[in-house]
């Protein structure tokens, strides 16, 4: 491309993912050690992953039924049959000098997911999904502390077996906040299906290829369809090491500025692989014009071919979130905000199943979605924080349900004392005296304030209707907040017609 | 003891009874034993010592066979005259001066003269019966899937299996009886030969048995060799076996296609070894890239380095279609014509080796006309099928084997034939 015609404005940006998650398996994928995390190094480790001499993989099948169950999510081919393949390469955290993946015969291809963003619904478009196994890890120490700085390297071998999947999508983005929508839609469905724990460190894994196209090499004129040329003509950049989406929204906003920046200047964008330094905020150049690669992929013979026809069919998943989104909205009367939010996350959208099953869908709505969410957000929680404690949310909407306390009262008090101060809500209630007044106390409260206050009377009975406001906020004061300011008003008005 | 047959002469008692009590097996040094160092000739595992044990060692100490060392042997197995050990080579006690055959030559010479009652070896490309012709002794290579890998360290793994030597085919068969069997650590084992009883097999009985000799297998082979293995043959007619000529064309291109799948596999498998987790180390400066450079300079030999490199080639892009595939092309055509010529007669007869054993010495400067004394025996790892050589007499004063081949999992088939001559 000639970059010094482009103007500002005319450029498109593309991007396309390979996510690499962890599949939750209480296994390795090729041998029988604990995919657990522990605190020591090299403890969860056999002959299989350490690799040692003579020791052969034998595949875990939960491996391959997650992976089946993703598929199945992704509305994705799976063959009749998968194999894998060896990649050869040297790397110390590898510990057979190559790694065992699926190449021409992946478990998932041609999938794609149905992601909303910024209102719109889109669909991305899953290229293949396939099966391999995780490296261990490394650990500079010394000197620089970096790769190339540090004094000496140790290696952990805890991980090296545990199930990935790695996800390739189509160079479907055309922004990254497209890119975190899609990765938030993809981590809700993968817990959804139970294959996945965000939770655990090192469990998201994305390269980014982000590249800048000017639109008036477009030929179809459509942005959302860039022909091969226009991409092949394009230089891209590979943008490693982002562990979240929200990590990948900031890095491939950098990248795209930067790239954009280039061009704008008349430079060109050099093709390369970029490491996302996330403490700095930027990408920067890992090694530039290397040569492709060459992994000399061949047949893994330690593994026959497995059969997987018919496991489609035979692997049952659970409902995933859109479905779930639009039962929500047909079954409980939500509108479409409430309920996107109340299916977020697996472990909300079953929470607010619990208590609209016991009380008014609407209430439960305005205390899951609104309220408990509200709260958990403002203080940078998560609903899983709250297990454990979640019956008490439940006996909250109870106390408002049966009418004990103040919507006002349960929300602003007692909800924000469960989650700050890790009280139980009838001990607040009991504390903080919230208990609602009994019908006597406030008709007693009504009747002290209409004789304490003749001149808001005068001018109630002379037509104020504002004056009533005053009045509540008397009675409201004797009985502590505890009384319904509704009722007070209703009360306060028939004693004042007598 | 002169042969240098042994590379670690360590006992490993085994149960106290069981159907090999007592028995001494000598356990080739590519088949991990806990504890006991494992070196594959090597250099850079000549400190290796495994932490577990391979399945058939395992089922050899239930059985209460009695290890009394780990054997000699090429080095990561590539050979064909136990040459290229590290651990040097080991003299031929059938005919002294002369190698005893390879990859597993001191497997062979430990039953040869006597040092072990049995012994395993694995075959690659001929590794077990190479050295069981040309040490006079009887070699079993099972069908690819019969015996459990588990802890055998691999070179072209595609294609190797463990197997037994005795001094005769029944005691072989008593040993195939204890190693074989589907093993959940090696997911190529198959259940298909569960039920088989092998020793049991050693009949003798021929009556009947039809041979096909592929004429391929016969071509260019030595005078005092095809002579041996005629009388041999006319040995077997006597007893009631009759014999017709039958045509594998595809085995031309099977020592080619072998090498290439083999030394593929093997740049791969031993990747492995760069110094990090076990094994030679280089005491080198410098990045990992360096270090572990370094350490493969050191610890392998020549025939390894060239087998990884030639191998590393043909996997490489804008190569691998040309070399890996063709080779994989190839492998599915033997296949079928084995199937073919085991469609006519109930096993296949040849020479095992086409030559008799070579001095110590000869061979060790000419590696393409060492590869292409792996034309018999090729095929049959090509097509993951069972063969056993039986010693069919001399030439000259040097042992003749005879190669018999059969349909996968028809041990039990080759066993009665051989055993009629051993
Ligand atoms: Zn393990």
């Amino acid at each position: 491309m000639t970059a010094q015609t482009v103007q500002q404005g005319d450029l498109v940006t593309v991007i396309g993912l390979e996510v690499h998650v962890q599949l939750e398996t209480d296994t390795k994928i090729f041998c029988g050690c604990s995919t657990e995390q522990t605190d020591e190094p090299n403890e969860n480790v056999c002959p299989v992953c350490l690799g040692l001499p003579g020791a052969l993989p034998v595949l875990n099948e939960a491996a391959v039924e997650a992976a089946v169950k993703i598929g199945k999510a992704i509305d994705a081919d799976i063959p009749e049959e998968t194999r894998f393949h060896r990649k050869n390469y040297y790397y110390p955290d590898l510990p057979k000098n190559f790694q065992i993946t699926q190449y021409d015969e992946p478990i998932c291809a041609d999938g794609d997911l149905e992601v909303a963003v910024e209102g719109d619904r889109r669909t991305v478009t899953i290229e293949r999904a396939h099966l391999e196994e995780d490296p261990g890890s490394l650990q500079h120490v010394g000197g620089g502390g970096g790769i190339d700085s540090a004094d000496y390297t140790r290696v952990d071998y805890n991980r090296a077996g545990t199930p990935l999947m790695e996800i390739v999508t189509a160079p479907d983005f055309r922004s990254p906040s497209e890119v975190r929508a899609f990765l938030a839609e993809l981590e809700e469905v993968l817990e959804y299906l139970g294959v996945f724990d965000a939770e655990r460190d090192g469990s998201l894994r994305i390269d980014a290829n982000l590249s800048i196209i000017p639109e008036a090499e477009i030929e179809s004129g459509d942005v959302t369809d860039i022909g091969a040329d226009a991409l092949a003509a394009a230089n891209r950049t590979e943008v490693k090491n982002i562990s979240s989406h929200k990590g990948a929204e900031k890095a491939l906003a950098y990248e795209e500025t930067r790239q954009k920046n280039a061009i704008q200047r008349g430079r060109a964008v050099e093709q390369e692989t970029r490491h996302w330094d996330e403490s700095r905020g930027i990408t920067v150049s890992m090694r530039s014009k290397e040569e492709e690669k060459d992994y000399r992929y061949f047949e893994e013979a330690d593994l026959p071919p497995l059969r997987v026809s018919g496991w489609k069919e035979e692997i049952a998943i659970p409902e995933l979130p859109s479905a779930r989104r639009e039962r929500f909205q047909a079954e409980y009367g939500l509108n479409e905000e409430a309920a996107s939010k109340l299916t977020s996350t697996k472990q909300v959208a079953d929470f607010y199943e619990d208590v609209a099953g016991e009380f008014d869908p609407d209430l439960a709505a305005t205390w899951v979605a609104d309220n408990l969410l509200g709260e958990l957000n403002y203080r940078d929680m998560d609903i899983v924080e709250l297990e454990g404690r979640l019956e008490e949310v439940t006996r909250l909407v109870e106390l408002v349900a049966e009418d004990e306390i103040t919507a006002k009262n349960a929300h602003e008090t007692v909800l924000r004392g469960m989650l700050d101060d890790g009280e139980a809500p009838d001990e607040i209630v009991e504390e903080e005296g919230l208990g609602k007044t009994d019908e006597d106390e406030v008709q007693q409260a009504v009747v002290e304030a209409i004789d304490e206050n003749p001149d808001a009377v005068d001018d109630y009975e002379s037509g104020d209707d504002g004056a009533i406001n005053f009045l509540v906020g008397q009675v409201m004061q004797k009985t502590g907040g505890s009384a319904d300011p509704g009722d007070v008003n209703q009360l306060l008005r028939a004693e004042l017609e007598q | 003891m002169s042969e240098n047959i042994y590379i670690t002469e360590e006992r490993i008692d085994g149960a106290d009874d069981g159907p090999l009590a007592g028995t001494t097996v000598a356990v080739k040094d590519n088949i991990s034993t806990e504890g006991v160092r494992t070196t594959c000739g090597s250099r850079m595992l000549e400190e290796y010592v495994p932490p577990y044990d391979a399945t058939v060692v395992k089922r050899l100490k239930d059985a209460g066979a009695i290890v009394v060392g780990k054997a000699n042997m090429d080095e990561f197995g590539m050979g064909t005259t136990n040459e290229t050990s590290y651990f040097g080579s080991v003299d031929n006690p059938a005919a002294p001066g002369h190698v005893p055959g390879g990859s597993s030559g001191g497997s062979a010479a430990a039953v040869a003269a006597g040092e072990a009652d049995v012994a395993l070896g694995t075959d690659t490309g001929g590794s077990i019966r190479c050295p069981a012709a040309f040490c006079g002794v009887v070699g079993i290579k099972p069908t690819y899937g019969l015996v459990s890998r588990y802890g055998l360290v691999a070179y072209g793994n595609s294609l190797e299996q463990i197997g037994p030597f005795a001094n005769n085919v029944e005691d072989a068969a008593a040993l195939l009886d204890v190693i074989a069997g589907s093993d959940e650590r090696d997911a190529t084992t198959r259940a298909e030969g569960d039920d088989a009883t092998y020793a049991a097999a050693a009949t003798g009985d021929v009556d009947g048995l039809t041979i096909g000799v592929p004429t391929e297998l016969l071509e260019g082979a030595d005078e005092g060799v095809v002579d041996t293995f005629w009388d041999a043959i006319a040995d077997l007619e006597d007893r009631g076996a009759e014999y017709h000529e039958v045509s594998l064309p595809s085995v031309e291109h099977a020592v080619e296609a072998y090498y290439v799948i083999a030394m593929s596999e093997a740049s791969s498998n031993l990747a492995r070894f760069d110094g990090v987790r076990y094994g030679h180390s280089a005491d080198a400066e410098g990045n990992w890239n360096e270090t572990f450079a370094q350490t493969r300079k050191e610890g392998f030999g020549d025939e390894v380095k060239r087998r990884i490199l030639l191998g590393t080639y043909a996997l490489s892009a804008g190569y691998h279609d040309k070399y890996y595939k063709k080779a994989q092309d190839a492998r599915a055509w033997v296949k079928q014509d084995f199937d073919e010529a085991l469609s006519e007669a109930d096993v296949l007869a040849s020479p095992t080796m086409p030559v008799p054993p070579f001095e110590l010495g000869e061979s060790l400067d000419d590696p393409l006309q060492m590869y292409l004394a792996d034309a018999n025996t090729v095929p049959v790892n090509l097509a993951d099928l069972p063969a056993i050589s039986v010693p069919a007499g001399e030439t000259d004063g040097l042992p003749v084997g005879l190669q018999l081949v059969g349909p996968a999992f028809g041990e039990e088939r080759l066993i009665r034939a051989a055993s009629a001559l051993a």
